[in-house]
């Protein structure tokens, strides 16, 4: 090529490169930046709230510009705005509001999940107040006053920061509109609101983002389901879903925000809570009754089908068949039938065992025992034996019903059923023991009742189940176990 | 003003501009008007463009496992043309690659590594080597899922080298395993010694060039003494011709085959197909058709032997005068590792 002509190429290509570095600077200016608060759209009428508390409370703001309400024009008003009659309305800054955006509020746009909310056992969480818990936080820990009539004037502090928190208080407004602190601030699920509604969106749904994502951490209902009566979270995080749920949560982060997160189709691994109780399935419409799919109840000293207690009163409840029924077709998203046949047979037969060799025995001895006046029965958690029998159903027995549930064993075997075993034979027991004794030595009515009692605490023991603890195993059985135990010890040459 | 400019310069600077003038007009020979004669430039000008390149993306990558990945992503996504700079690496480097190849094939074709080029084939073929790892750990810094598997499986075939290989692929790895550990040293490797590295063996290789000049080529038909053009403007221009197609090649594919990213590196999931970048396409193929100490092996065989070829072929040619074997053994062995890129190829894109 001659030297003319290479320069002539040269300056062609030249121009045709610079061309092509104008293609990619039209590309970078269509390209959309990802930036803090992108799209938050402040009404008229919201301005001067955004405006203000952007100064006094910028976090408030922060929040609500991460959500999806900013980008769609819902601001302050839309949710606070209340209604000059409302009881809890007061005037702030210009504009009537209240501060308690409850569910009634959020139905405006959300009806069905609040439909679907209203009538769940969440919603209900506030109903504790003729509870033993109740009892345990407003009597023995702590310290309420009550006026001649009944009315309770100074609430317990145990309660108010404790169980009120998750269960939800029942607010009481002010003369002003405003909330009475022993009742607010409170997010717990069951609250009471002002409006007449139960229970508070936020509980999941923190405010003001709202985020889908962040309702669907196992971390989010662990706030409230945790601890030693009922380790949900605890179970979770032992189980299989809860260590793929680990290995997978930030390749699932974005997946999460959307409006759908649907097992078997969206993320292969790793449910989360909202993902069995609550979430879409290829087959199953989203739902905010989280009672929807659970068959058992596993919260009283002796476990029941989930609808026996409406049965029992007479009304209409989903039968306990039809939500095992659609949990089963959430489990089959990911497993097999037989899986999930399997597993419920292994479930139901650990409740059982719970029920039939703990639960009921230690219940109706407790309950017989109590009702013959061997130990107080109008005060509660004044004798010992009220506290092991609490902690043997409420604690421990939960805590074995749970892990069977959600697949932790360890929670079934070592925080559950061990001690279970442990707390009835050795100290319900000896404790009974030990009042039926001191009420024989009393003599007269007293003597026979605990006679009664000790005739039914030898009947549990003497049962087939209970026996071992007398010596009284089968020759068969006994014969087996040493079989086994000696083939135990040479395995390890002990 | 610029007279004065010139003289301020020239009494601190004090280059002879006669020397300068001789440098340029510097007779080249005339085959080296054919295009592939001036496939040596070319990598060294793509080396440039990775270095400009390069230096722009260290100022948002950040070389943790924890990091690395979302920083990749910043720069494709918010980085101001972090998506261009980005893609102009990733294409730049391949064609870098591409160009070593192909100058390598012509200088073998040639017989420009005959005595007494030797020593500036064995300098070009350690700048095979150093392109080839450039590419190995820039590819493993983005801590992709086949970044990081791919750096898995090299790490366990590194091991597989008899004696050395788990020291080595320790040394490699900064540990056991693929880790924040790796990254780093990947990436002081790829900024560091790498560069470093490359740059000593060019200046070698340069320097060797100017020292024993270019190869004569003869032709049969142009008989008499050989025809030159000028170094400047000529070939100089000849190079510019070259880069700037290349750049504007290499933006319309960073336009229309922008880089993007696969899933983040999850040392918990397994990817069910493990592939290296197109270059190591030979390798995995072998791997898989022998077994990994045989394959390690062998291809350690293969790189020596290719390193020393000149030796060889001048041992062939002293047993048989003017024999042309290393034609034939090339093309064989090009068709072979093309035979088992392709392959590798067509599997991996096709069968899954």
């Amino acid at each position: 090529m001659l030297l003319e002509t290479k320069k002539v190429v040269v300056s062609i290509l030249s121009l045709f490169f610079l061309g092509s570095l104008l293609i990619v600077a039209w590309i970078e200016g269509g390209k959309q930046r990802v930036t803090a608060a992108p799209d938050a759209i402040v009404t008229a009428e919201n301005r001067d709230c955004v405006d203000c508390h952007l100064v006094k409370s910028p976090g408030i703001v922060g929040q609500w510009q991460e959500s999806k309400h900013s980008k769609s024009g819902i601001g302050c008003l839309q949710c606070h705005g209340a209604g000059e009659h409302d009881i809890d309305a007061y005037e702030h800054e210009g504009a009537v509001i209240a501060t308690i955006v409850s569910p009634k509020d959020c139905s405006a746009c959300h009806e069905k999940e609040y439909k679907e909310f209203q009538a769940s056992h969440h919603a209900d969480a506030g109903k504790i107040l003729g509870s033993l818990d109740n009892v345990l936080a407003e009597v023995v820990q702590g310290f309420t006053v009550f006026t001649a009539d009944g009315e309770k004037v100074q609430p317990s502090a145990a309660a108010v920061s404790g169980c009120l928190q998750c269960h939800g208080s029942e607010i009481k407004v002010l003369e002003n509109g405003k909330l009475d602190p022993a009742t607010w601030p409170n997010t717990g699920m069951g609250r009471l609101n002002p409006d007449g509604s139960k229970g508070s969106c936020s509980a999941c749904h923190v405010r003001h983002s709202f985020s889908r994502a962040q309702a669907r951490l196992p971390e989010n209902c662990g706030r409230c389901h945790m601890g030693p009566d009922h380790p949900q979270l605890e179970v979770f995080n032992e189980s299989k879903h809860g260590i793929a749920f680990a290995a997978n949560r930030e390749r699932y982060a974005e997946a999460m925000k959307e409006k759908e997160w649907v097992p078997g189709r969206d993320f292969e691994q790793g449910p989360t809570c909202s993902t069995c109780h609550m979430s879409a399935t290829k087959t199953l419409p989203l739902t905010h009754d989280v009672g929807a799919r659970i068959s058992w109840t596993l919260r009283p000293p002796v476990s029941e089908k989930i609808d026996a207690a409406a049965l029992k009163q007479g009304r209409t409840a989903k039968s306990w068949e039809d939500r095992r029924r659609d949990m089963r077709l959430v489990c089959t998203s990911c497993h097999g039938p037989e899986w999930v046949e399997n597993f419920y047979i292994q479930y139901d037969n650990l409740v059982n065992l719970y029920n039939d060799k703990f639960g009921r025995p230690a219940t109706q001895l407790f309950k017989n025992a109590r009702a013959a006046g061997l130990f107080s029965n109008d005060v509660n958690f004044d004798d010992e034996i009220e506290f092991t029998y609490f902690f043997l159903w409420h604690h421990e027995g939960r805590r074995a019903r749970h892990g069977a549930a959600m697949m932790g064993p360890d929670y079934t075997q070592w925080h559950g059923l061990y001690e279970v075993a442990h707390r009835f034979y050795h100290e319900f027991v000896p404790q009974l023991e030990e009042v039926i004794e001191h009420n024989k030595r009393l003599g007269g009515d007293k003597a026979r009742q605990a006679h009664q009692v000790e005739q039914q605490l030898h009947d549990v023991l003497n049962s087939e189940m209970h026996r071992w603890f007398l010596g009284e195993m089968s020759e068969g059985e006994r014969a087996a176990r040493k079989r086994a135990a000696e083939e135990f010890r040479k395995r390890y040459a002990q | 003003m610029s007279s004065s400019m010139t003289e301020w310069v020239n009494e601190r600077a004090p280059v002879d501009p006669e020397v300068l003038k001789k440098f340029g007009s510097e007779p080249v020979p005339e085959h080296l008007k054919h295009w592939w004669w001036c496939l040596g430039g070319t990598p060294a000008y793509l080396f440039g463009v990775q270095a400009i390149t390069g230096i722009l993306l260290a100022f948002h990558y950040v070389p943790s496992a924890d990091a690395a990945y979302e920083s990749v992503v910043r720069i494709n996504e918010t980085v101001p043309f972090g998506w261009y700079i980005r893609s102009l690496h990733r294409w730049s480097s391949n064609f870098m690659i591409i160009a070593v190849v192909l100058h390598m094939l012509r200088v073998f074709f040639t017989g420009s590594y005959r005595k007494p080029r030797e020593l500036n084939w064995f300098i070009g073929m350690g700048l095979l080597g150093v392109t080839l790892m450039f590419g190995f750990t820039g590819y493993s810094l983005i801590y992709e899922q086949l970044s990081y598997w791919g750096a898995t499986v090299a790490g366990n075939i590194t091991e597989s080298v008899p004696l050395v290989g788990p020291s080595l692929a320790n040394f490699i790895r900064g540990g056991g395993e693929v880790g924040s550990a790796t990254l780093t040293r990947f990436f002081a490797f790829h900024i560091g010694v790498l560069p470093t590295l490359l740059i000593g063996l060019l200046l070698l290789h340069f320097t060797l060039i100017r020292l024993l000049g270019v190869t004569e080529f003869r032709f049969k038909k142009s008989a008499g003494s050989a025809k030159t053009f000028s170094f400047f403007p000529d070939h100089v221009l000849t190079e510019v011709l070259i880069g700037v197609t290349l750049m504007f090649l290499m933006t319309i594919l960073a336009i229309v085959f922008p880089v993007g990213l696969a899933e983040k590196a999850n040392p918990l999931v397994t990817p069910p197909h493990i592939k290296p970048e197109w270059y190591f396409y030979f390798t995995f193929r072998w791997l898989k058709l022998t077994s990994l100490t045989f394959a390690v092996l062998s291809l350690g065989l293969f790189g020596a032997v290719a390193a020393a070829w000149p030796l060889i072929d001048g041992a062939i040619r002293r047993r048989w005068k003017d024999s042309e074997a290393s034609v034939w053994i090339g093309a064989l062995v090009v068709l072979a590792l093309l035979a088992l890129t392709v392959w590798e190829a067509f599997v991996l894109h096709f069968s899954h």
